[in-house]
């Protein structure tokens, strides 16, 4: 029998926000897969591109950078430069034809722990339906 | 167009050097910052001239590019404002790179008067190496060709299939907002059928320096104009043509493993992109560098590993941090000792990232780099 697809997935989290929200969710034991490998970052725009897709090479199934929402940044701005970078990467992703649907943008406020867990269960489930990336088999990367 | 017309004496290129001659004699600028034959005669180097005899050796427009000129131009003023006036003559693409490299401060432009040239291309530095002698006449008869323009198709050789691919397809070949270029002046050398280059101020600068040296300032033909964007409609489409050839062989993970396959990872691309300006750059930096056990397990899961690890990381990291500027000179692939096409792939990966911020780089000192600035409200489709 072949064994079930588990997705694993980096996730760069916000202290302030995206972390606390896992926190929360965790406190409130809440139900989702344990495909999230979280990594606390002091703010979303801490993670250059390079980062992100350092993983990605790797053969990580997908990479998540979740921050506070707009306006909500404990920094006031950083989350902006985020997106723009987050923008940029996808952008070079897209145009050199690799899978850019593994690398996800979301914002998750510190007292969303619901809202974690959605996210996690729905970009794992998203994952899971895309398969194993191919990048992890390659002898180059 | 406005500007100054110039009467062409023996060749362009000393018609150019007369004028930077005269600039000096009328103290309109201190100092001139050109390309100059080596002493071997068979290279060309940045040289700041104090000394007007050293001009008789200087080329405007040398037939290859050995450094881009943006990156002497910062080595010279990244510590801040120039206490001499110096003037600077560039190809169009060397000067968006240092409009691109002014916007993070690693070029002051205070005291800096640039100038750029219609550029017929540039040759490959390898064919240039193995036969220089050959070289020059054939780039001579490239250049000249803009001179016997009789207005016939296939009159103008530049872009030709001599020069390098990325230049055959350049749509930026000029100054002024034609060649999205913010010089100060830009010498218009294209469709001059009456033995004169036009001098065409493109900043507050730019007048001022034609004022200082009484050139009157008159309305031009429309000659240059005419052949200048004629040929700029030319070149977009062969572009747009280059880069739907080179999709199929790039796009798509294997395409692209395989594209980067023969890549030794010597970095060279790297070291002499003139808008790659950090001073330490990631890619060679203590994070670069694992433990045994992180490669070996690496190996291990996948059956085996290439050394040196990580091309493709660079490479599209690269991306990531400097497509939106990348002017598309070329530099990269002169310098790539494997004869990868790394400005064509970095061009197209260029406009297309540039595409999404709707930013030109090089084109106006006004237009902030877009990692630079944000707007709280837009790129709402990139969040989940
Ligand atoms: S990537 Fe290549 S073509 Fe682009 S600016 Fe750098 S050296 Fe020039
Ligand atoms: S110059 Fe060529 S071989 Fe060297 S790192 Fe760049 S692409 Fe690879
Ligand atoms: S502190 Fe959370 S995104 Fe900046």
């Amino acid at each position: 029998m072949e064994k079930e697809f588990t997705p694993k997935i980096v996730g760069f989290c916000c202290n302030w926000c995206t972390y606390a929200a896992a926190d929360l969710a965790g406190t409130s034991k809440l139900k989702m897969p344990s495909s999230l490998a979280v990594i606390r970052v002091m703010c979303s725009s801490r993670i250059d591109p390079t980062l992100i897709l350092r993983a990605f090479l790797r053969g990580a199934d997908g990479v998540l950078l979740a921050g506070c929402h707009p306006g909500d940044c404990h920094y006031e701005k950083g989350n902006y430069y985020a997106r723009r970078r987050f923008v940029l990467l996808k952008s070079v992703v897209e145009t050199l034809g690799l899978d850019s649907e593994r690398l996800q943008l979301s914002w998750i406020g510190a007292s969303e722990g619901p809202r974690f867990q959605q996210v996690v269960t729905k970009f794992t489930e998203k994952i899971k339906k895309m398969g194993p990336n191919p990048m992890l088999e390659k002898i180059s990367l | 167009m406005k500007g100054t017309k110039l009467k062409v004496t023996k060749s362009v290129e000393k018609t150019i050097v007369n004028f930077l001659e005269k600039g000096l004699d009328k103290k309109c600028f201190d100092i001139v910052l050109i390309p100059l034959k080596v002493p071997a005669g068979d290279s060309f180097a940045w040289v700041l001239v104090q000394d007007k005899s050293l001009l008789a050796d200087a080329n405007p427009l040398p037939p290859v590019m050995t450094v881009q000129g943006a990156k002497a131009l910062s080595s010279v003023a990244r510590k801040g404002k120039m206490s001499k006036r110096i003037a600077v003559v560039m190809r169009p693409c060397e000067i968006r790179a240092v409009i691109e490299l002014s916007k993070s401060n690693q070029i002051d432009l205070e005291n800096i008067l640039l100038i750029s040239i219609d550029c017929p291309g540039a040759l490959p530095l390898k064919n240039y190496i193995e036969n220089p002698k050959e070289s020059e006449n054939k780039f001579n008869e490239i250049l000249r060709s803009a001179q016997n323009d009789k207005g016939t198709q296939n009159d103008i050789q530049w872009g030709n299939e001599s020069t390098r691919p990325i230049c055959q397809v350049c749509d930026k070949f000029t100054g002024t907002d034609i060649g999205a270029c913010q010089s100060d002046l830009h010498i218009g050398i294209l469709g001059v059928k009456d033995g004169n280059i036009s001098l065409i101020p493109n900043s507050k600068k730019g007048e001022d320096i034609l004022n200082e040296m009484s050139f009157p300032v008159e309305k031009l033909s429309n000659n240059w104009e005419n052949k200048v964007k004629e040929l700029v409609k030319v070149r977009k489409e062969k572009r747009e043509k280059l880069q739907e050839e080179l999709k199929p062989q790039i796009v798509g993970l294997d395409n692209l493993l395989e594209t980067f396959s023969t890549c030794i990872n010597c970095q060279n691309c790297q070291n002499v992109c003139p808008v790659c300006y950090c001073r330490q750059c990631y890619f060679e930096s203590e994070k670069m560098k694992l433990t045994s056990d992180d490669y070996l397990m690496r190996a291990e899961s996948k059956g085996g590993l290439v050394f040196p690890p990580d091309a493709l990381l660079f490479h599209i990291g690269r991306m990531t941090h400097m497509s939106l500027s990348c002017i598309g000179c070329g530099a990269c692939e002169d310098a790539c000792p494997m004869s990868i096409k790394v400005a064509q792939i970095f061009s197209f990966v260029g406009d297309k990232s540039q595409e999404v911020f709707n930013y030109t780089p090089g084109k106006s000192i006004e237009d902030a780099l877009p990692l630079k600035v944000f707007e709280e409200d837009e790129f709402h489709t990139v969040e989940t």
